[in-house]
C-alpha cells in the first residue's frame, strides 16, 4: 500500500494563529488593491466594448501593432499576445470617449466602429491599393464570395473549390501565399485564377464580440445575483444539515475561498469575464467538500472520544481525513493544470481562477475549518451544540 | 450467483448500452456550441414603440375621419406618446358628441377631458397585445429571413417569457455583417408617385409649392449608394407595397446588372395599373425603408400581371439579399443590436483541439494516480470514470444540450472530481483494513460510511452549479451542465458500479484476505 501520509499527528490547531494571519494578509491585500488600487478590471462581458481577435499572414511585434493602432488613434487599446508566434492578438479598445451620454444604441455602433476601426489600422498599404482595384481578400471572403468569383471560369466545380479553400484557412488560420493552397490540393489554373482577383490580406479577424451597454449592465446583475444565490443556497443546506458552529464555519472558509482567489486574481492582468464568475461559483461549491468531510469525521470523533478535549478531537479529525483531503483536492488540481496547460487561451482565465481556488480550498479546509468551530466554541460556550 | 447481483450487472449494462446508442455516432448526436464550430451569436431588442406608433397613427386618422363626418371641430389631434393621442381645441359643447364617438369606436382606449383639451390612452391589455404581436411578428420575420438565407440549424428564440429581445444563434455562417444587415433591413418597400425633385435641397425640391411640404405629400431622400441621392418630393399615400408583392425574383436588366424581378397580387396589380395609365411621363419612386432606391419613369401602362424590375445599382449579393428580405415580409417595428458574438471557425477548431487535448491529458493523469496510488482498485476507479464519460456523453444526446468550450472544461472537472467519491470510499476501506476487518466487511462499511459524505460533497457543488446554470449565458449554461450531469453520473458510477466491480471481483472469494487498494 501506497500511502502519502503515514499515520500522521501533525499539530494543525497549533498553526491556527499563523494560519489567521497569513490568509488575513492575503486577503485585506487583496480588498486594499480591489477597492483602492488597480481593482478588478471588467471584461468586455460585464464594461462593454469590443474584442476582437485577429491572426496576421507575417509576425508583427506587440510595439508594432501598438503603433499602428495608435496612427488610428486607438493607442489606448488593450492587446494581448497569444501565444509565442507574434501572430495572433486580441486587441480591446477602451470606451469610446467621444460618444458621452448619447442613446444606448449609438454606444452600441460606436463600438462596432472602434472595432471596424482596429481592422482598418492593420491592413496594410498593400491590402487597401489590391482592395481599392476591385480585388476580394481570400482571408476574409466567405465561402459564397468565392464560389461566386470562380463560378464564371469553374461553373461545375465552384462550390467545392469554395469549401476546399475555406476548410484550408479554417485549418491554418490564414493563408500565407498561394503557393500554400498547393497543399488544400487547389489545381494550379484555379490558383492562377484566384490571383487574377483576390489578393492575401495582411489578417484574418478569429472572433468579434460587441456587447452593448445595457447587456453589460444585466450580465453584471445577473452575477451578482448568481453569487448570492448560491451563498443562500449553501447556507441553507450548511444549516440543515450541520449544527450551527459548523454552519458558521462553512461559510466562513467559503467566503475565504472566494475573497483569496479574487485578490490573487486582482494582482493579475486578468480581466474579469463569465468564464471566470463561472469558476469562482465551482469553487463556491466545491471547496465545501473537503470541509464536509472533515465535519463528519469530527462528527464521529465526538462520539468515540468522549473524554478527549475538543480541540484535540479537532486536530485528530484533521489529522485522520489529511490524505483524503489532500487526494481529493490533488485530483482535481491535476485536471485544473490540464486545463490550465493545455486548454489554451480561451479557457485560461477560468482555469486559473479554479486553479487558486482550488488550492485556497483545500488550504482552508486544514487549516480553516476546525480552529473557526473552535473559536465559536470558545466564545460561545455551546459545549451542548457542539456534542450531539 | 446472487440474485441480486445479477439485477446489478443487468441494470449495469442496460444504462452503459442505452448511453451509447444515444451518444453514438457523437458526430450527429453531440451538438457543438457556437464558440466551438464557430458562428454568430446576436442579441437584438424589438422596438415595440414603433408597432404602438403605427397603431396610434392609424387611430388618429380613423378619429379625424370620425369626427369630420360628426362635424365636430378642433385645433390638433397628435400622438404625445407611443399609445398616447392629445387632442387639443376642441369645444365644450361637443365633449358630449366626442365622447359617444370614442364610446362606440374607441373602446380600446381610455380618455379624460380636461377643458378644451381630451387625451386619450391605449389601455394596458390592447398595449400588452401589440407589443407580444410586434416581437412575435419579428421573430417569424426573421425566422423567415434566415431560412430564406439557407442557413443550417439556426436558434431564434425570444429570451425570457415577457421579453422583448431575441436571441439569434448562426451556426456556421462567416459573414456577419452581411447577415447582420439581412435581420435588421425593416424592408418595408413602397412604390409612391413623384410629384418632384430629384433635387440637390429640400429648398429648391419645395420651390414649386411655396417653400412647404403639401398635405399629401412628403419629402423622401435618395439612397446616396443607389441613386444620385438628392431629395425627392412624393405622394404620401403608396401605390402598392411590399405586401402587395406575389412573387420577387433575383434576375438582370438590359445591361446584365443585377436587378430585382417582382409580381403582383390581383388587388396591388390593379392598382398599379390604373395609376401607371393615369400617369404615363411621370416617376415612380421604388422607395426601400424610407430611402429611394430608384425612380424609373413610367412609360407606359402596366398591365396587372406583367409585374416588373427593380433596379438600384445591386451587386449580385445585394440583389440576392433584397430578395431575401421581400420574400420574407417587413419587420413590424425596427430592431436594434444589443450584443454580437461572432466565432470564426478556425478558432474555433482549434478550440476543440485544444479541449480534447486536455481532456485526455487530465484523463491520463488521474488514471495514472489512481493505478499508482489504489494499484488494482485504481483500475476499479478508472472503469468507474469511463464508464462515466459514457453516460454522460449519452446525457448530452438525450438531452440535446449543446457542448460547449467551457462545457468541455465541466467535463474535465467532473474527471477530477467524479474519483474524488471512489478516493473517499477507498480511503475509508483501508483504515477498516487496517483496524483489522475482514475484506468483505471493509468493503461494505467503506461504501456505506463513505456515501454521506459523497452525497453531501457532491450536493453542494451541484446546487451551486444550478445557480450558474440560471443565470448563465450559452458556453457557461453548457459549463453548468456538463458539471451537474457528470457529478450525478459519478453518484451511479463510483458508487453503485465500483461495489459491483468489487463483489464481482474481490468479494466473491468468501475468505479474501487480501485486496489490492
Amino acid at each position: 500500500m501506497i500511502q502519502i501520509f503515514k499515520k500522521t499527528n501533525i499539530q494543525f490547531m497549533k498553526y491556527k494563529y499563523i494560519a489567521f494571519a497569513v490568509s488575513g494578509i492575503i486577503i485585506l491585500a487583496g480588498l486594499i488593491n480591489i477597492l483602492f488600487g488597480k481593482g478588478l478590471k471588467p471584461g468586455v462581458d460585464f464594461s462593454g466594448g469590443t474584442l476582437i481577435r485577429i491572426i496576421l499572414k507575417s509576425p508583427a511585434p506587440v510595439d508594432h501593432v501598438r503603433s499602428l493602432l495608435g496612427e488610428q488613434g486607438l493607442g489606448g487599446s488593450i492587446i494581448q499576445e497569444v501565444g509565442k508566434t507574434k501572430r495572433e492578438y486580441i486587441i480591446r479598445t477602451t470606451q469610446p470617449a467621444a460618444v458621452e451620454g448619447p442613446t444606448e444604441t449609438q454606444e452600441l455602433e460606436a463600438h462596432e466602429t472602434m472595432g471596424n476601426r482596429v481592422i482598418e489600422a492593420m491592413r496594410t498599404a498593400e491590402d487597401k491599393a489590391a482592395s481599392g482595384r476591385g480585388l476580394k481578400d481570400l482571408n476574409m471572403a466567405d465561402r459564397r464570395e468565392i464560389a461566386l468569383l470562380l463560378e464564371a471560369t469553374f461553373p461545375d466545380r465552384a462550390s467545392a473549390l469554395a469549401d476546399a479553400i475555406v476548410s484550408f484557412r479554417v485549418e491554418k488560420g490564414i493563408i500565407e501565399d498561394y503557393g500554400a493552397l498547393k497543399e488544400a490540393g487547389i489545381p494550379e489554373d484555379v490558383i492562377g485564377e484566384l490571383q487574377g482577383k483576390t489578393f492575401l490580406g495582411s489578417l484574418t479577424v478569429l472572433s468579434r464580440e460587441t456587447v452593448g451597454p445595457q447587456v453589460g449592465k444585466d450580465l453584471r446583475k445577473k452575477a451578482t445575483q448568481a453569487t448570492v444565490w448560491a451563498l443562500i443556497g449553501m447556507l441553507v443546506y450548511i444549516a440543515f444539515r450541520f449544527k450551527l458552529a459548523y454552519g458558521v464555519s462553512s461559510i466562513l472558509t467559503l467566503t475565504h475561498d472566494v475573497l483569496v482567489t479574487l485578490s490573487i486574481f486582482s494582482f493579475t492582468n486578468r480581466e474579469v469575464n463569465l468564464p471566470v464568475i463561472a469558476a469562482v461559483l465551482t469553487i463556491v461549491g466545491y471547496s465545501l467538500n473537503d470541509t464536509i468531510v472533515i465535519f463528519d469525521r469530527v462528527r464521529d470523533n465526538l462520539k468515540l472520544m468522549r473524554k478527549h478535549p475538543f480541540e484535540e478531537i479537532l486536530n485528530v479529525s484533521v489529522n485522520q481525513t489529511l490524505s483524503r483531503s489532500i487526494i481529493t483536492s490533488g485530483t482535481v488540481l491535476l485536471t485544473v493544470l490540464a486545463l490550465y496547460f493545455f486548454g489554451g487561451e480561451v479557457i485560461n482565465d477560468f482555469a486559473f481562477t479554479m486553479l487558486v481556488g482550488v488550492i485556497s480550498g483545500s488550504y482552508s479546509t486544514i487549516y480553516q475549518s476546525c480552529p473557526i468551530v473552535y473559536f465559536w466554541q470558545k466564545i460561545f460556550k455551546t459545549k451542548k451544540g457542539i456534542r450531539r | 450467483m446472487k440474485k441480486g447481483l445479477r439485477w446489478k450487472i443487468i441494470l449495469t449494462l442496460a444504462v452503459t448500452l442505452l448511453a451509447l446508442y444515444l451518444a453514438y455516432p457523437p458526430k450527429e448526436k453531440i451538438n457543438l456550441g457556437l464558440d466551438l464550430q464557430g458562428g454568430i451569436h446576436l442579441v437584438l431588442q424589438v422596438m415595440t414603440d414603433d408597432a404602438l406608433n403605427i397603431e396610434t397613427d392609424q387611430e388618429i386618422s380613423r378619429l379625424q375621419d370620425q369626427f369630420k363626418k360628426s362635424e365636430i371641430t378642433y385645433k390638433t389631434i397628435v400622438r404625445s406618446k407611443p399609445g398616447e393621442i392629445s387632442i387639443q381645441g376642441l369645444s365644450p359643447e361637443q365633449e358630449g358628441k366626442s365622447k359617444n364617438i370614442l364610446d362606440e369606436n374607441f373602446q380600446e382606449w381610455d380618455y379624460t377631458f380636461i377643458g378644451e383639451t381630451a387625451s386619450l390612452i391605449m389601455k394596458a391589455g390592447v398595449k400588452q397585445y401589440l407589443k407580444e404581436q410586434a416581437v412575435n411578428q419579428a421573430l417569424e420575420t426573421i425566422r423567415n429571413r434566415v431560412d430564406q438565407f439557407g442557413v443550417s440549424e439556426p436558434t431564434i428564440q425570444r429570451q425570457g417569457m415577457a421579453g422583448d429581445r431575441i436571441i439569434i444563434e448562426l451556426p456556421g455562417v462567416d459573414n456577419p455583417d452581411r447577415v447582420k444587415n439581412l435581420i435588421k433591413t425593416t424592408a418595408l418597400l413602397e412604390w409612391k408617385l413623384v410629384k418632384a425633385g430629384p433635387a440637390a435641397d429640400e429648398e429648391s425640391l419645395l420651390s414649386a409649392f411655396g417653400g412647404t411640404v403639401p398635405e399629401d405629400a412628403e419629402v423622401v431622400r435618395g439612397d446616396p449608394k443607389r441613386t444620385e441621392g438628392g431629395y425627392y418630393l412624393v405622394e404620401r399615400v403608396a401605390t402598392v407595397t411590399g405586401k402587395d408583392l406575389r412573387t420577387v425574383r433575383r434576375s438582370q436588366d438590359e445591361w446584365n446588372t443585377p436587378a430585382v424581378s417582382f409580381s403582383l397580387n390581383p388587388e396591388g396589380g390593379r392598382r398599379f395599373e390604373k395609376v401607371t395609365g393615369d400617369n404615363i411621363g411621370k416617376q415612380i419612386a421604388i422607395i426601400l425603408d424610407n430611402r429611394v432606391i430608384s425612380a424609373p419613369r413610367v412609360e407606359d401602362k402596366i398591365p396587372a400581371t406583367s409585374g416588373g424590375i427593380i433596379r438600384g445599382r445591386f451587386t449580385a449579393e445585394e440583389a440576392e439579399d433584397l430578395v431575401v428580405v421581400l420574400r420574407a415580409g417587413a419587420l413590424p417595428a425596427g430592431i436594434r443590436y444589443l450584443e454580437e458574438r461572432t466565432i470564426g471557425p478556425s478558432l474555433g477548431a482549434d478550440s476543440i483541439r485544444k479541449g480534447l487535448l486536455s481532456c485526455i491529458v487530465a484523463l491520463l493523469l488521474v488514471m495514472g494516480f489512481m493505478i499508482f496510488y489504489y494499484r488494482l482498485s485504481g483500475v476499479n476507479a478508472i472503469i468507474a470514470l469511463i464508464l462515466n464519460m459514457v453516460l454522460l456523453a449519452g446525457a448530452l444526446g438525450y438531452f440535446k444540450a449543446t457542448l460547449t468550450l467551457p462545457g468541455i472544461a465541466g467535463i474535465i472537472l467532473t474527471i477530477g472530481m467524479a474519483v474524488d467519491a471512489n478516493v473517499l470510499i477507498f480511503e475509508r476501506i483501508r483504515e477498516e483494513l487496517q483496524a483489522g476487518k475482514s475484506v468483505a466487511s471493509s468493503i461494505a462499511t467503506g461504501f456505506s460510511r463513505a456515501f454521506t459524505a459523497i452525497f453531501d460533497s457532491n450536493l453542494t457543488t451541484i446546487i451551486s452549479a444550478i445557480f450558474l446554470f440560471q443565470f448563465g449565458t450559452g458556453p457557461v449554461k453548457g459549463y453548468a451542465v456538463t458539471l451537474i450531469i457528470g457529478i450525478a453520473a459519478s453518484m451511479f458510477t463510483a458508487v453503485f458500479v465500483s461495489r459491483l466491480i468489487f463483489e464481482l471481483t474481490v468479494g466473491r472469494k468468501r475468505r479474501a484476505e487480501k485486496m489490492s487498494i
